[in-house]
């Protein structure tokens, strides 16, 4: 297994190889003698891998910058990645982030969208912009999931992010020819939204999960089938191409100066993360796969906002004041699913497996990154756009009449 | 001696103290494995307790959180005086308290008996017998750290028990130690201590708290759900019942600071110090009943705009979200808590409340006024 023989290269007397990726030590690293004692060696890799893995994230970084006496550098470990991305919805930028920062690190990038290049869905944002993948010298292509080997033309990977699938049928065909196919390491997109309600927040990595959950069946799959995965458990998202609304829904209300109908209290926490920080804890776990395999991650930011806060700083990020409405959506017979863009109640997790694990940092900056965002809104010309608020309407006008006791 | 205090690298997390714990906690500790995970070392982080016996001295120590402390180190060898008025025996024995260990504490406690506003006296007093460390429990303002610090330049490191209190409101949260303070909040005093400290060239080290429960709490969390529970009432909560709060058991207070003494990590640092999980108005009431053994109780929201409560407290806790986040000393000290709430509330339900001793009487005069009006409006 790749990752004992690195281990042997570290504990190698004479020589000190500065490594960076443990799993994939090319062959030719591997005429190294191993340590003379086989016991130590052995006795390093069965101890947990918690301390073997720190070890080596000690020792690479004190040796990164020295060269073995062969005058042998081993730089950071290009990989060729696959990202198998879903056409619509608030996941789907997650995809264009990471494959552009992966470009950026040196590595290969395909991402195959799920469905056809002609499709409608590819007009919107991020499929509208994937030439910049192409530009930063990534591949882009199109098919089912379960026919991903033909898909990729029969190319393999060492890296896999699944960031479509939302239950077993879907992932399995994907997770079955990784396997086969020799990938080394399989990452995949799940959600936050699977945690069981608590009184206790946040949701924390190993907290109960709704048993029944389409990507809980996933993520117990992977870990009966792969050696080297990871779930990643997102909530929602900022950031310039975006699929689905999320800090629009207050722009949109707020440039035309109309109240914010917010249900409930407004005090419901919620975590709004700039898609950056994603991006960058999915490329975390594909530099440290050690340190990241067979874990699960909330991917989110690490500080949560409640949904009247989300719309004072939206406010704040336009240059005006809001109004906010509460309302409660039973009394007044509104679907709050439809009225309002997130869940009525704490939605709320943190990142501290990552942060634990991969000394993964979050820079979400929602009074900043909302400011960014409302440049973008303004740019593309949004606040100028004929907008019906039919539900907003209806509940406004349900407010002004007294409620029956 | 050297004692490892906090997390093996590659163990699951366990608090090494459970023996001391359990040597005055009736109750069987609950010793919470982690779910298994990888953590990766935080570097450094890895620390040997000061081996050294210290002289240390508590301002304060016989109430609540120095209660704990005091125990904790002399149990680790220090020579530990509590500075008090004296209006508090120094030691008394604790529920769930050997006669063996409580007679070690007492034969081992000293006293410096004075009041820490006589300024002159603290100075005098203190610089007459050298110290080499100060836990600073009781302190509220930043003028009676000066003659502590006069009476003590070779002072190893001053560690001030200050409040996530002196955070600002934020929508945003949790509150980290890098957030923005308010200064006029109530808890400016805590504030300007920290200041001060930061302004002198003392090795300091300060510790925000959020709501600390456990048992001997005078102030009464706990005790007010407790209260309600047994008389078999309804519990008010104001508004939402979503607002969301955090309680620290004081015995993992006491090993937080226990893990900033001679702590390098911890030299000119804070750390907000609490449990690891928060948890809703409602689900604190709910908690409580679970930890009483009482049945799931009656939780009625009321807006307490609608009544006037004069100087009563209708509700003992901020109507507001107020919670910060441990991860920093979890990070940088090692250290954990060992309690999660209902087995912190338990634990408080043994040895305390549930035993029938309590601080302060049973109060339903705003709770009849809530109940009185809701009754009216149905």
């Amino acid at each position: 297994m790749a990752a004992l023989s690195s281990s042997s290269l570290f504990f190698s007397s004479k020589t000190a190889i500065p490594i960076n990726n443990l799993t994939l030590i090319p062959t030719s690293l591997q005429r190294f003698s191993l340590p003379s004692s086989s016991s130590s060696f052995s006795s390093l890799s069965s101890s947990s891998s918690s301390s073997s893995a720190s070890l080596f994230t000690t020792h690479s970084l004190k040796s990164s910058r020295r060269s073995s006496p062969q005058g042998f550098t081993v730089k950071a470990e290009k990989k060729n990645v696959l990202i198998v991305n879903t056409n619509s919805g608030g996941h789907a930028v997650i995809g264009f982030y990471f494959a552009k920062e992966l470009l950026s690190a040196g590595h290969a990038v395909t991402i195959m969208t799920v469905g056809e290049e002609s499709s409608d869905k590819m007009k919107k944002t991020p499929f509208s912009r994937f030439s910049e993948i192409v530009s930063g010298g990534g591949k882009t292509v199109w098919g089912n999931p379960a026919d991903v080997a033909i898909v990729v033309g029969g190319e393999t990977f060492d890296v896999v992010l699944d960031n479509n699938g939302k239950d077993l049928d879907t992932v399995r065909p994907v997770v079955d020819w990784a396997k086969s196919s020799g990938v080394k390491q399989f990452l995949f997109i799940s959600s936050a939204g699977i945690y069981k309600s608590t009184e206790e927040p946040p949701h924390v990595e190993g907290d109960a999960v709704k048993a029944d959950a389409g990507h809980v069946g996933v993520e117990k799959y992977l870990a009966e089938t792969f050696a080297n995965w990871a779930s990643f458990r997102p909530q929602y998202m900022i950031g310039s191409g975006n699929n689905k609304d999320c800090e629009e829904w207050f722009f949109d209300r707020i440039v035309r100066d109309r109240p914010v109908p917010i249900p409930g209290s407004g005090l419901q926490l919620t975590n709004i993360s700039h898609v950056r920080d994603l991006s960058s804890m999915l490329t975390s776990a594909v530099s440290n796969p050690e340190a990241a395999s067979c874990n699960i991650f909330n991917c989110v930011s690490d500080r949560a906002v409640t949904l009247d806060g989300m719309a004072k700083l939206c406010a704040a990020a336009a240059g005006k004041t809001v109004e906010i409405v509460h309302y409660d959506p039973k009394a007044i017979g509104v679907d709050a699913k439809k009225a309002f863009p997130f869940r009525n109640m704490h939605f709320y997790a943190e990142p501290r497996a990552a942060k634990d694990i991969l000394g993964w940092e979050s820079k979400t900056n929602l009074p900043e990154d909302l400011k960014e965002r409302y440049e973008e809104y303004v740019k593309i010309g949004r606040d100028k756009k004929e907008m019906k608020f039919e539900l907003d309407d209806k509940i406004l006008e349900a407010l002004k009449t007294p409620v029956a006791a | 001696m050297a004692k490892m205090m906090m997390m093996q690298q590659s163990q699951p997390s366990l608090s090494l103290l459970t023996s001391s714990l359990s040597d005055f906690n009736g109750a069987k500790l609950n010793l919470q494995v982690q779910y298994k995970r990888k953590v990766q070392q935080p570097k450094g982080a890895l620390y040997v307790s000061a081996s050294s016996e210290k002289k240390i001295l508590i301002m304060g120590g016989t109430r609540f959180i120095g209660i704990f402390l005091s125990r904790f180190l002399v149990k680790e060898g220090h020579q530990v005086t509590l500075f008090t008025r004296g209006k508090s025996p120094i030691a008394k024995q604790l529920p769930g308290e050997s006669d063996q260990d409580f007679a070690d504490f007492s034969s081992k406690i000293l006293h410096l008996k004075g009041d820490r506003k006589d300024y002159d006296f603290v100075k005098s007093s203190l610089s007459a017998e050298g110290f080499d460390v100060v836990y600073d429990i009781n302190g509220r303002e930043a003028e009676e750290v000066e003659p502590i610090l006069d009476a003590l330049p070779k002072l190893e490191q001053y560690i001030y028990c200050s409040s996530a209190g002196v955070y600002l409101k934020s929508d945003i949260l949790p509150h980290c130690e890098v957030d923005a303070v308010d200064p006029k909040s109530r808890h400016k005093g805590k504030l300007e201590t920290e200041s001060l400290l930061q302004s002198k060239g003392v090795n300091w080290t300060s510790i925000r708290p959020v709501y600390i429960y456990g048992p001997l709490n005078y102030n009464p969390v706990e005790e007010w759900f407790f209260h309600r529970l047994k008389a078999g009432r309804p519990i008010p909560v104001p508004n939402s019942g979503i607002q969301i709060s955090q309680l620290g058991h004081v015995k993992d207070l006491a090993t937080a600071f226990l893990a900033v003494l001679g702590n390098e990590k911890a030299s000119r640092e804070i750390f907000n110090i609490s449990g690891e999980k928060y948890v809703t108005f409602d689900g604190l009431a709910r908690a409580c009943a679970k930890a009483g053994g009482f049945p799931e109780p009656e939780i009625v929201h009321y807006n307490p705009k609608e009544f006037d409560f004069g100087k009563k407290k209708a509700f003992p806790f901020r109507d507001q979200h107020f919670f910060a986040s441990v991860e920093k000393a979890k990070h940088v000290l090692g250290w954990k808590p060992e309690f999660d709430l209902v087995d912190g509330l338990t634990d408080s339900y043994n040895l305390d409340f549930g035993r029938g001793t309590f601080r302060k009487e049973a109060d339903f005069t705003t709770d009849d006024m809530i109940l009185s009006k809701k009754l009216v409006l149905q």
